[in-house]
């Protein structure tokens, strides 16, 4: 008899855990470092993998920097050169952070809040704090998820371009988690 | 002499710009079609490898770095059935993944091809050609993932 109950409790308890960490991995991040003079260092991931804990507000996201996808093949090849990400030593960016204000975001509430997430972004093996409100929308069982903010790449020891590209890329981040 | 010398003189400078104007309208010309090179349509590129999902995956979880060594930023050809196709922004992306370990092989594709991919349903068998990204392995996840784009239907 204890040992049912045992089993059910932990069996309980997985399935709330499961529940509170909504993951995707197919999210998109869009690397925007254009000028007025160049247009071409643009371009988008859109296999990130991405994590939220509902009940912490523990946000996560992973990402090949070889996954960010350009049209033009020479600005593709120079952000993955060593000057810029290179990739084939740092091949992951990460993300990982917490929502401040969790209690004025109800996941069990169909709704639009916004949430400000503060946390650590790792890029080129180099860590900077990072901060940004995020739009969160709770639609179902699905969590939303989108965000503006800016990098700035001389933090990360990023690019040598003298000024042709955006020294603060925009960086936009979207998630559909389940 | 002096007419013939002036003559002679007058026709080399003429040589002279002809060549540099050429020199330059080649240099504009190669600067022009670098900027605005596009990435050649991947349905009508040679595969460099063509793999079983299943396979492939495993090769990635045995040794990750021979496997990137020898995959990444190479045109590959992926047999597999759909596990999952899933939403990313405006697009959808596929996936192809083992069951036992939960790591898995995701494809997003050229725009051109998403009608073809709309198409497709879980539990398919497909045959997917696509730039590698490489493979790592999740710290969120606890598996080993490998990322493709560019990706086109067979």
């Amino acid at each position: 008899m204890k040992k049912t109950i045992l089993l059910m409790a932990v069996a309980i308890s997985s399935v709330a855990v499961f529940a509170q960490k909504k993951t995707t991995t197919s999210g998109t991040i869009a690397f925007d470092a254009t000028t007025a003079i160049d247009a071409l260092p643009k371009a988008e991931n859109k296999t990130v993998i991405a994590a939220i804990d509902t009940k912490s507000g523990t946000v996560l996201f992973e990402a090949l920097v070889k996954s960010f996808s350009f049209g033009n093949p020479m600005m593709q090849e120079h952000f993955n050169s060593p000057k810029w990400f290179d990739s084939d030593k740092d091949p992951k960016a990460s993300f990982s952070g917490t929502i401040t204000n969790l209690k004025e975001v109800n996941f069990k509430k169909d709704g639009i809040y916004k949430a400000t997430v503060d946390g650590d972004l790792t890029l080129k093996g180099i860590t900077n704090k990072v901060s940004t409100v995020a739009t969160i929308e709770v639609k179902g069982k699905s969590v939303i998820t989108t965000a503006d903010f800016t990098v700035k790449l001389v933090d990360y020891k990023i690019g040598d371009a003298k000024g042709k590209l955006a020294g603060e890329p925009k960086i936009t981040v979207s998630a559909v988690l389940n | 002499m002096v007419s013939e010398n002036k003559k002679l003189s007058k026709s080399s400078i003429k040589k002279f710009l002809i060549a540099i104007a050429i020199l330059v309208a080649i240099g504009i010309a190669a600067v022009w079609y670098i900027f605005t090179e596009t990435f050649t349509d991947t349905a009508i590129e040679k595969a460099a490898f063509t793999v079983t999902a299943h396979l492939f995956i495993k090769e990635f979880e045995t040794d990750l770095v021979k496997s990137n060594k020898k995959y990444t930023e190479q045109i590959i050809t992926v047999n597999g059935r759909i596990d999952a196709i899933e939403n990313a922004d405006t697009t959808v992306n596929i996936k192809m993944a083992d069951s036992t370990t939960g790591s898995y092989a995701i494809f997003a594709f050229q725009q051109k091809d998403m009608a073809k991919v709309k198409q497709l349903k879980e539990g398919d068998s497909v045959s997917i050609k696509g730039s590698c990204s490489g493979g790592a392995y999740s710290d969120i996840l606890q598996m080993h993932f490998i990322n493709f784009k560019r990706c086109a239907v067979n």
